[in-house]
């Protein structure tokens, strides 16, 4: 897998947008431009999925991180936004001394991880011992529809491979997902209710119903203390 | 120049190719031009790490959770770029990976869900996002 030419070129500028934007998600002091730099981090990380030859991939990431997660993301910081951290009154960062061990701790792992990635890459060359010409990995690498008419571009058949070997090799992971998510669902919904809503829907601790009544009798009209 | 002479291992190490025939530049000037696996690889732990700091730093929790969101698409690049990689080695199992990073994407959406949820209730009886307030389990 070698990538060249004008893929060569996205790619790095792809690989730097997506880690500047990453930076900018860490370091930004509004949580929404925190969150609008974690989206063009991830749409970078999806343009390098596209050439990686996973568009499908691509696809579900931009659908689902850009188009659900962050939305959500988005609604929330709306909802809890306590306004002080963008004005500069707010330190937005821990104490002193964990700043400190973390960042060393983060500069040990990128020491390691930067070897450990050339060194296995090595091995990995090592291990399967094929010089890997960018032609011959192109050609073995996308067995898909013939070239057009110029031979620049290839219809990529990536989705219904992907989609034929997720119900062969991994239908009980996809019905596990399934579940996963309905589980998401009900725990997102019950987590987020009202002292009000649950009062209504009848789901409190009688003892704690009580307090709360005694606290905001609004409480006592909503749901009468059932005999 | 000294000191870039003193760099330039460091630069090397980073862009190394297995046969550097033309000296350091050239190897380097291919190893820019042609990005393989290990520059995926870098990339994706770069993420990992820049994920792992706000983790570990910030203060608001939301951002944690964003940042959290961050680790996993590095994982998700690894996954994607080693099943480019099995592709063109020509192994069978070569879409484990792509497969791999949709069950990943479920599962951190089912995270971002729950995590926004426990965020909201949090705030309901903390009045607070601050992770450096919420000290309830603390002895």
């Amino acid at each position: 897998m070698i990538l060249s030419g004008y893929e060569a070129l996205f790619f790095w500028i792809f690989a730097l947008s997506a880690i500047f934007a990453g930076l900018l998600t860490v370091m930004a002091r509004n949580a929404v431009h925190s969150a609008l730099f974690l989206i063009s981090s991830l749409v970078s990380v999806a343009a390098l999925f596209v050439l990686a030859g996973a568009e499908f991939i691509a696809g579900v990431q931009i659908l689902v991180y850009v188009g659900g997660v962050m939305v959500l993301f988005l609604f929330v910081i709306m909802l809890v936004n306590v306004g002080a951290e963008e004005h500069g009154r707010e330190e937005i960062f821990n104490n002193q001394r964990q700043v400190t061990a973390s960042l060393i701790f983060c500069g040990l792992l990128v020491l390691g991880v930067l070897y450990a990635a050339s060194q296995g890459y090595r091995g990995l060359q090592k291990r399967y011992g094929q010089p890997e010409a960018p032609i011959a990995a192109q050609a073995s690498g996308d067995q898909s529809g013939p070239a057009n008419a110029t031979g620049t571009s290839q219809i990529t058949r990536d989705t219904e491979r992907v989609g034929g070997s997720l119900y062969r090799y991994a239908s009980l992971p996809f019905e596990i997902a399934s579940v996963l998510l309905l589980v998401a669902i009900i725990g997102s919904v019950m987590l987020a209710r009202t002292l009000r809503q649950e009062a209504s829907a009848d789901d409190l601790d009688p003892e704690t119903l009580q307090n709360e009544i005694a606290r905001d009798p609004e409480l006592a009209k909503l749901e009468p203390p059932s005999e | 120049m000294n000191m870039l002479n003193s760099f330039m291992p460091v630069l090397a190490f980073l862009f190394q190719e297995a046969d550097a025939e033309g000296g350091r530049f050239a190897a380097m000037k291919h190893a820019a031009t042609h990005p393989d696996l290990s520059k995926f690889l870098v990339i994706g732990a770069l993420l990992f790490i820049i994920g792992v700091a706000g983790v570990l730093t910030r203060r608001n929790i939301i951002v944690i959770f964003m940042s959290i969101e961050l680790i996993l698409n590095a994982a998700n690049l690894n996954f994607v770029a080693f099943s480019r990689y099995l592709q063109s080695t020509g192994s069978v199992n070569a879409l484990a990976g792509q497969l791999f990073a949709v069950f990943v994407i479920v599962v951190a959406a089912a995270e971002a869900a729950i995590g926004l949820g426990i965020v909201i209730a949090l705030y309901r009886n903390k009045e607070t996002i601050w992770v450096d307030e919420i000290d309830l389990l603390k002895w």
